[in-house]
């Protein structure tokens, strides 16, 4: 088996017995996998605080399916930013509850991988907000093809234009004659939702006062319909969003 | 021939509940324990004891023989309290010999990833200390992990209004450690918290 080296940020990990560690990475090589450090909590020099949730690493592992063995973790960063600001923190922990509860296991998502590193460097530099949160729901969402339909109805086809739309359960859109209730989307909030697509780049679309609440629906409905369960992070979120 | 539901098992089952134990390690323990009852009979008493006797303190939370603990019943600081996660912090830091006031113990840490949050936490009886309390200072102790850093900062929001000053234990490289062998991270956090001489 050979050992290799690989690049990852960590989504979670927890104590194991009285000395090792679990840990869920998420890989730039092979996407989402599980590894086990042995002595990972009393070999300062081996992982030292490597392990924590949302560092950035370097990593040797010999992979095996289901649970690779982890034997040497050095941090790139532990974003200290992040952890001066609770903000920064709770949507941190947010998107990677996110990235490990939606992406498949052992499958490389690199674009992923460089979008989660975008979002955490900007969480790093700066308070969260809801705006960053969506730009980085709605790319996920399209690196992974689960992004619902923003340019037309997804029953009929039309252009929304005139019609409008409306918000259907699952995370669909559709036009006003195809759908007769739901949450209406702005025209408006669709087309800022569509430049987040386009620019790999944080704080650069602003959306309108009322377009962030509808798109958040939105977005909050689709993944729900891909990670079958409302996210542990997101009571968080909300409580540390009223502070 | 010991069969699932024998108690012999059912010992094993319990051990195997405990941290750091297996399957392997409980069956030894237990045949162990059987080689003496004296042993057995120790052990037992003490668990029961241990249940009947111990439990958190009304006011500090931490673990106690009696109510209050002798540590809010006695001639400390009640000027100051030191928030930690659990009681082996507060052994910790008394073991330390630098700290005389008043602590309170969290029971934990906010974890959102597993779901733990600040109603899961004696947040509340905190903030009722220090509404109700002649209090000058709250030193946060939480551990420097990711739970530990969420919780500090929870707190320092939630203690805000409250005008106490609230500060946080320092952290930096381990004494008796050579720098060069010391983690990028600790560096760089020992370097942000230096002090002037
Ligand atoms: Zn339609
Ligand atoms: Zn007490």
């Amino acid at each position: 088996m050979l050992q290799e080296k690989l690049q990852a940020i960590v989504l979670s990990s927890s104590d194991y017995g009285e000395s090792d560690r679990i840990a869920t990475l998420f890989t730039l090589e092979h996407g989402r996998i599980k590894g086990f450090a042995r002595g990972a909590r009393n070999s300062r020099k081996r992982f030292g605080p490597a392990l924590e949730t949302f560092a950035r690493i370097n990593l040797q592992l010999l992979r095996k399916d289901g649970l690779s063995s982890l034997k040497q973790a050095d941090v790139i960063t532990l974003y200290s930013g992040i952890r001066g600001e609770l903000s920064s923190i709770a949507h941190a922990l947010y998107a990677c509850e996110l990235v490990e509860s939606i992406t498949p296991e052992g499958h490389p998502v690199p674009r992923l991988y460089r979008l989660l590193t975008t979002y955490l460097e900007r969480l790093d530099s700066g308070a969260g907000n809801p705006e960053d949160r969506r730009m980085f729901e709605i790319n996920l969402l399209n690196i992974l093809g689960y992004r619902p339909l923003l340019e037309k109805c997804s029953r009929c086809g039309a252009d929304f234009g005139e019609r409008g739309a409306l918000i259907q359960s699952g995370g669909e859109l559709a036009c006003r004659i195809c759908a007769a209730t739901g949450f209406p989307m702005p025209i408006q909030a669709l087309r800022e939702l569509r430049s987040c697509l386009s620019t790999g780049r944080f704080g650069l679309v602003r959306f309108t006062a009322d377009g962030i609440l509808p798109v958040g629906r939105l977005l909050d409905d689709v993944i729900v319909s891909h990670t079958g369960r409302k996210l542990k992070s997101l009571d968080f979120l909300r409580q540390t969003s009223q502070m | 021939m010991l069969t699932k539901s024998s108690s012999l098992m059912r010992l094993v089952g319990e051990l195997k509940k405990l941290p750091g134990i297996g399957e392997r390690t409980a069956l030894r323990l237990a045949f162990h324990l059987l080689k003496s009852p004296q042993n057995l009979t120790a052990l037992s008493e003490s668990l029961c004891e241990v249940r009947d006797r111990v439990h958190p303190c009304s006011t500090c939370f931490a673990i106690t023989e009696t109510d209050p603990c002798s540590i809010c019943s006695g001639n400390r600081d009640s000027s100051v309290i030191c928030v930690i996660e659990n009681s082996q912090d507060l052994m910790a830091l008394e073991r330390s010999n630098a700290y005389n006031g008043m602590y309170h113990v969290l029971e934990g840490a906010i974890s959102p990833l597993s779901g733990i949050g600040p109603a899961d936490l004696r947040i509340g009886e905190l903030l009722s200390r220090v509404t109700e309390g002649q209090l000058k200072e709250v030193v946060i102790a939480t551990n420097f992990t990711v739970e530990g850093e969420a919780t500090a900062l929870y707190l320092t929001k939630a203690l805000k209004s409250t005008g106490v000053k609230v500060s946080r234990l320092a952290h930096g490289i381990p004494l008796g450690s050579d720098i060069e062998f010391v983690d990028a991270a600790t560096v760089q956090w020992a370097l942000q918290g230096r002090n002037e001489l």
